[in-house]
């Protein structure tokens, strides 16, 4: 009986000249990756990779809007085009103007309720639901290509009908993305794009830090930490209201998926902040 | 060195432009109100069928349904009936007959378009340009042999440019405008008369030539003047004449004593002699290159569905864009209007004649397309209008339809090897036309944040790659990100309805009042609240609105916002929304979530 090594030698020999590669694995090439925005993700994650389909879950309140714009605020500043599927509408460019996004350089993509103006196609977008609109709409922007990152916010889709979503179309979107530069980032609740996705990450609320006139002492309530007020912030047009209410949430970020690393054997986080851009 | 572009059969020729497949048929064009519709123009194809200038209709059509004979190997029109001699049929090569012949009405926008296609070629050409006659025009050559070549080369590049845009000419070079009007006209393909050979290589041609041209030389005036068929009744008569006298080509006019001729025809005769002889010479009239570029076709039948439409556009686009091509310019602007079907009347109130009368019969039905940066390819047009027109149908059959385009400088782009991505802008467009197909009109683009207090104050902007040749920043380092990111917004569009219980002025409880997916979410118990902030304005503003309709619209707003930490009913954890309390309505709504 041969050894292994033996017959691998031999079935090499009488196929190398046929084959190239022949019973060796081919390299995984590490994808280029770019900031996240967030210094903190960034030592976590290596940051988001080129070329591959990411995901930023997490319940309501827990940051992900946050981190999607510094990730849009980094590609506009980098001069990339890029573009905001919104599922919901839930977009307000008031944040993405303060945190720093280049709006000149996103294509923001209102999904959902249909025109009240142009009621010609009304019927037929009645038809699609938000998520067919989305899945359609990233098509075209991965077939029509030149953007740096496609986001698509499903923040407030229930996450039983992103469920739904066939896994034959995340497959071609992260088939589509693969030979490009484009990162494909989607913001959701619960991961979806199962083995899709090159980078899952999964944030929390550990904490809220705000000032209340009522409270002038800090206080820990129900997981609250209510600060001492301090002078008022000079609200200004374009400014999100009540510049004075929130000072920032504490979060934890945990990997669930990574390019890295294919199955984490431990939680692996970190603790970051979100403060207000008022 | 002059050269005339001569299209034969121009009004077949302009039509043959528009439906290339009539390329292959016997075509005759119809002019004339019923019943005296007759030929007015035919193919080579159509003479071979024994169909004639002049005919009814009814006597073109036994021709044209009928089989002849096979043509003769060397048949010429010319030798058989010189007395109605046509230009492009003397030159008719051995070729089967077709066995049907079509019938098209004639077209004069689409006899327009061909001449103003033909002018943008000759411009492109030459600024010497000689707008002679809607089938002919004349170009000074003088210092191009540097730019193209010798004469021949010239005249074969001049051929193939007027091939570009859909006609078949003859080309004719010369030493004189009229001598290469004539080797033109006389003789098909291209023909280039050396200096001096003019009387020997013009010798052949028939002398109906020469009257042809004659009445062009006389000025267009005195075209315009008299009718066509006064026109016709002086060239039969001047033909006669000569036919008496034996004289049927250039060579014989020209050996005829000059004196004499000129005591028996006058002027006109002694002109006609020199200009036999290619020794006339005169200053051409130039014209100016046109700004407008527009393509228009009529139908026969009227057209209901998007498909066949698309196809009579991509011709369209096709003649239009070789036109800007020859002019080297792109587009900025794309106009198409159709021409409707005439609305059937209702009976009861309006009859045909009122509705004409008043101008509701045809409809014009107009779609602009404003391209942020000029383009010239044909096939982006097309699935733009295709995408715009299943967007925005007419609503109505359509029986006749232009094109027109505003011309701009094309881009000239080079860009660097290591500048950011950015999408190509003809690819951008059709991908924003197929999205607002999918999300709706003005639902993509750029959000511009207004100069204003008033809360989710912004308005949608087309989106345009900005390709700007700055130097990449690179990716981002870990320097330059933010130890801490913002703390986001997420709208509710439109807010949400909900019951507010308060206690001691303060929210304690929510309850969702509509029926959205998500209403179990916003109903529960308050944790904590701040609040409240009292904000309005836009009470001043004329166009104002009590409720909120549309964003970029001013409209005013008088309400008490509260920032609460909601414990959900359904145990989906505690979140953050900003509600408000208006105070016009005394309704409360949830305006946004913090993120």
């Amino acid at each position: 009986m041969p050894s292994p090594a033996a017959l691998r030698a031999h079935v090499e020999s009488a196929l190398g000249e046929r084959l190239s590669s022949t019973l060796l694995l081919r390299e995984k090439i590490a994808p280029l990756t770019v900031s996240t925005g967030v210094a903190g993700l960034d030592a976590l994650t290596g940051g988001l990779p080129r070329g591959a389909l990411s995901e930023i879950t997490g319940p309501a309140s827990s940051g992900r809007t946050g981190v999607m714009l510094a990730a849009l605020a980094g590609a506009t500043r980098r001069d990339e085009a890029c573009a905001l599927v919104d599922a919901s509408d839930n977009f307000d460019p008031a944040s993405a103007a303060a945190a720093g996004v280049d709006l000149d350089r996103l294509l923001w993509v209102r999904c959902g309720e249909s025109d009240r103006a142009s009621p010609s196609n009304a019927q037929q977008r009645t038809a699609l639901g938000r998520l067919e609109q989305v899945l359609k709409v990233t098509d075209l922007l991965l077939q029509g290509g030149g953007f740096g990152m496609v986001v698509l916010d499903l923040g407030d889709i229930p996450p039983g009908s992103v469920r739904r979503v066939p896994l034959t179309s995340w497959f071609r979107f992260r088939r589509a993305v693969e030979p490009t530069t484009t990162i494909l980032l989607i913001v959701e609740r619960e991961p979806c794009a199962k083995t899709c996705a090159s980078l899952v990450v999964r944030l929390q609320r550990t904490a809220v830090c705000a000032r209340d006139a009522a409270s002038p002492s800090e206080t820990e309530f129900h997981g609250w930490r209510v600060l001492s007020r301090t002078e008022p912030a000079i609200p200004h047009a374009n400014a999100v209201s009540h510049a004075a209410l929130l000072h920032g949430m504490q979060l934890r970020a945990e990997v669930v998926l990574s390019w890295m690393q294919r199955k984490p054997v431990q939680s692996v986080g970190t603790d970051f902040e979100l403060r207000a851009g008022w | 060195m002059f050269a005339c572009i001569f299209i034969p059969d121009f009004p077949v020729a302009a039509i043959v432009r528009a439906e290339p497949l009539l390329r292959e048929h016997a075509v005759a064009v119809l002019d004339g109100k019923p019943p005296q519709v007759r030929v007015f123009a035919l193919n080579d194809k159509g003479r071979l069928l024994g169909m004639e200038i002049g005919m009814t209709k009814l006597q073109a059509s036994i021709f044209a349904a009928a089989k002849p004979e096979r043509a003769p190997a060397t048949k010429t029109v010319a030798k058989k009936k010189p007395a109605q001699i046509e230009f492009g049929a003397r030159h008719t090569k051995t070729q089967p007959p077709p066995a049907n012949a079509i019938f098209r009405q004639r077209s004069p926008v689409q006899e327009d378009s061909a001449h103003a296609a033909l002018l943008d070629v000759a411009h492109a050409f030459t600024p010497r340009v000689e707008d002679t006659h809607p089938d002919r025009l004349l170009l000074d050559l003088g210092g191009l042999e540097r730019l193209y070549g010798p004469a021949t080369a010239m005249a074969r590049q001049l051929a193939s440019r007027v091939s570009s845009v859909g006609l078949d000419c003859n080309i004719g070079t010369a030493a004189n405008p009229d001598a290469a009007m004539h080797a033109a006209c006389g003789f098909s393909g291209v023909t280039v008369i050396p200096v001096g050979e003019e009387a020997s290589r013009l010798g052949v041609l028939p002398i109906a030539v020469l009257l042809d041209s004659l009445d062009l030389a006389h000025g267009s005036e005195a075209e315009t003047s008299t009718s066509a068929r006064e026109r016709n009744k002086l060239h039969e008569q001047m033909l006669d004449t000569l036919e008496r006298w034996g004289v049927r080509d250039f060579r014989t006019l020209a050996l005829l004593p000059e004196h004499a001729l000129a005591s028996r025809l006058g002027e006109a005769g002694t002109r006609l002699q020199q200009l036999s002889r290619g020794a006339g010479t005169r200053t051409l009239a130039l014209c100016e290159p046109q700004t407008h570029f527009e393509e228009a076709m009529e139908l026969e039948s009227a057209v209901e569905t998007l498909e066949p439409l698309s196809f009579l556009l991509n011709r369209l686009l096709e003649q239009l864009c070789a036109r800007l091509e020859a002019r080297a310019l792109a587009v900025q602007e794309l106009s198409l209007r159709l021409q409707l079907e005439p609305r059937v009347a209702d009976e009861q109130t309006t009859t045909l004649q009122e509705l004409e009368k008043a101008g509701e019969l045809h409809d014009l039905y107009t779609r602009t397309l404003r391209l942020p940066v000029a383009m010239r390819d044909p096939k982006v047009f097309l699935k733009l209008l295709q995408l715009d027109l299943a967007a925005h149908p007419p609503g109505a059959p359509v029986c006749k339809l232009w094109l027109a385009a505003e011309p701009a400088q094309p881009r000239s782009a080079q860009r660097g090897l290591f500048l950011p991505i950015t999408p190509e802008a003809e690819k951008l467009e059709i991908t924003l036309a197929r999205i607002n197909g999918v999300v709706g009109e003005r639902r993509a683009g750029i959000a511009k944040v207004l100069d204003t207090y008033r809360p989710d104050a912004f308005h949608m902007e087309r989106f345009v790659s900005q390709q700007e040749d700055r130097t990449p920043g690179g990716d981002l380092t870990l320097a330059d990100t933010a130890s801490a990111p913002p703390v986001a917004l997420r709208i509710f569009r439109p807010a949400r309805r909900i019951r507010v219980q308060l206690i001691k002025g303060r929210p304690c409880k929510v309850t969702a009042l509509d029926q959205h997916a998500d209403r179990n979410e916003l109903q529960g118990k308050i944790l904590w609240s701040a609040g409240p902030w009292r904000s309005s304005g836009d009470w001043w503003a004329e166009r104002s609105a009590p409720f909120k309709t549309n964003p970029e619209e001013a409209h005013v707003w008088d309400r008490e916002e509260w920032d609460i930490a909601l414990a959900a009913d359904n145990g989906g954890g505690v979140a953050l929304y900003r509600i408000y309390y208006e105070t016009g309505t005394g309704h409360w709504f949830a305006d946004a979530s913090y993120d």
